[in-house]
């Protein structure tokens, strides 16, 4: 069977000012089955933004290669939508207009895409602010928007990259609870990219740890036998949180 | 605005649905203090206009300058006269449209040529190797250095001083088209690259609107240099226009004529900036009200 996402050890060096060489990963090798919500965790400088586009197709690997449904990735597309951890939503669109961004490049007659926008704008929680510009949001309701647009092009998996990084405690809290509800909602196959413990078992039916300091490097595969919707509190939970925290290096 | 005001009231009906993610400020009403009074903001311009005319009467009440001073309202007399009377076979009105005429041609003519190709080297490696050098030999030439070759060029009619304001507008055009595509994140190209979009997509969707800011700044940077233009090249040699206004005045001691131009100039500059950044209103409507915000 092939899985949905496979990386073959993956490797990836950035060459810095001419000649100097920046290794940022070693041997990458995971994969992500159909529907399964896969977290990457890893501390800061670990690498895991980079790999993260390089499965986007945003960046080539060095060495290895990224297969989706057993195909070799050679670029981005939209069967793959990207959530930016900066937001990166455009700010001369309204709402609508950039959560109907994918479907409108694709050539979707206009009716059609915006009723596509409409159903995720809905789906986020963002009914009532199809008008408004970004910079009229706060944080969270922004990356809402995020998520909506990579959502509407109707790609096969969604890569977020520590999409609640610039939230604070409250709000991302928040936000968790937001992305699983959307998850069981639109089933995709997600890789969700973050340096936050808490938010990896919250969301993860998997997740992978990577080794901190450059290169990045895989450390452990960790299942996530929970049943949702899950509680921070949960005792179970707490001792996953230990046994992980125990083994990895999460910090600096 | 009502629209607006509405909108506003909604995101704060909304955003406690959506728990904690926005704060508002409520704006509250104080009672009203002669200290808040006085410490208005536009009862302190009013205030500082006041004490600029005054001070202007008197030193010109005063003599202290002679005939080279007169009092503003002197001033204003003056010119309500030049409404009906000609001053070379024109009224105000006909030299202010001459200057402004020279104005929208120099400034039109220069940024239709200046901003394409400011936003093509920044696109286009190539172009921009190939225009750079010559035009970095000419950014920093200051345009009234070209008043002499321009009216051995074009001679002392319409063309020369036009010349004049192209020279003049057109470096803060191309610059500003430039840098506002050079200074856009680069994730922005990459949101168009993951949906799917073309190199054709990211300059229409991302180049062109994120560039947008920069040049309506490099516009009204250009258009008060044009006003400097115009008026050097009026200055020198010419037969009507607002410059021509200012050296009759000098001719005859007219101090009247001369400051009357002096304020005309800056009046109808500062109309024509008001009109750029309507038109800027008008094409970012992201940037409206951001400071409220």
């Amino acid at each position: 069977m092939t899985h949905k996402i496979e990386c073959r050890h993956i490797a990836k060096v950035f060459i810095q000012k001419g000649k100097q060489r920046v290794h940022v990963l070693e041997d990458i090798s995971l994969f992500v089955r159909d529907n399964e919500f896969l977290v990457i965790l890893g501390p800061g400088q670990s690498g895991k933004s980079t790999l993260l586009r390089i499965i986007a197709g945003l960046e080539t690997p060095s060495e290895g290669e990224v297969l989706l449904d057993g195909r070799p990735v050679s670029g981005p597309g939209p069967d793959r939508g990207l959530v930016f951890q900066s937001y990166m939503l455009f700010p001369w669109k309204t709402v609508l207009g950039n959560v109907e961004l994918g479907p409108r490049l694709r050539g979707v007659p206009r009716e059609e895409r915006r009723r596509i926008a409409q159903h995720y704008i809905d789906l986020v929680g963002l009914r009532g602010f199809e008008k408004h510009y970004p910079h009229q949001l706060s944080g969270g309701m922004k990356q809402r928007v995020g998520i909506a647009r990579a959502y509407a092009n109707n790609p096969q998996v969604m890569l977020l990259d520590e999409p609640f990084g610039q939230l604070d405690a409250q709000t991302r809290y928040f936000m968790e609870k937001e992305t699983a509800r959307i998850w069981e909602t639109e089933k995709r196959t997600v890789l969700f990219v973050t340096n936050n413990i808490d938010e990896a078992i919250f969301l993860g039916d998997r997740i992978v740890t990577l080794k901190g300091k450059l290169p990045g490097r895989m450390d452990r595969v960790w299942e996530v036998d929970l049943p949702r919707p899950r509680e921070h509190t949960d005792m179970e939970f707490l001792k996953l949180r230990h046994t992980i925290t125990e083994c990895c290096e999460l910090t600096l | 605005m009502a629209e607006m005001e509405e909108g506003i009231q909604r995101l704060g009906r909304q955003d406690r649905a959506i728990a904690n993610e926005v704060q508002k400020s409520v704006r509250e009403r104080r009672p009203l203090t002669l200290r808040r009074v006085i410490t208005n903001e536009y009862v302190l311009h009013v205030v500082s206009a006041a004490a600029f005319l005054t001070l202007w009467h008197e030193v010109a009440a005063s003599g202290v300058f002679k005939g080279g001073l007169c009092t503003p309202w002197e001033v204003v007399v003056r010119f309500r006269g030049l409404l009906t009377d000609t001053l070379a076979g024109l009224t105000l009105w006909g030299h202010i449209a001459a200057s402004a005429q020279r104005i929208a041609i120099g400034f039109v003519l220069a940024s239709a040529v200046a901003i394409p190709l400011g936003l093509f080297m920044a696109l286009n490696p190539y172009v921009n190797a190939l225009v750079k050098p010559v035009f970095d030999i000419f950014k920093p030439m200051p345009p009234i250095a070209w008043v002499s070759i321009a009216i051995l060029w074009f001679g002392v009619g319409e063309e020369s001083k036009i010349f004049i304001i192209i020279i003049g507008t057109f470096v803060p055009c191309l610059l500003n088209a430039y840098n506002g595509i050079r200074l856009i994140d680069p994730e922005l190209y990459d949101v168009v690259k993951v949906l799917g979009g073309n190199r054709w997509n990211e300059i229409l969707q991302v180049s062109f609107p994120a560039s947008f800011p920069a040049i309506f700044a490099g516009l009204q940077i250009s258009l008060s240099l044009a006003w400097t233009c115009v008026l050097a090249a009026e200055l020198v040699a010419s037969r009507s226009g607002l410059g021509f206004i200012i050296v009759q005045g000098m001719k005859f001691t007219d101090a009247a004529l001369v400051i009357g131009g002096m304020v005309m100039i800056a009046l109808v500059a500062w109309l024509s900036s008001l009109l750029i950044a309507g038109l800027e209103k008008l094409l970012c409507p992201w940037r409206r009200d951001i400071r409220d915000l």
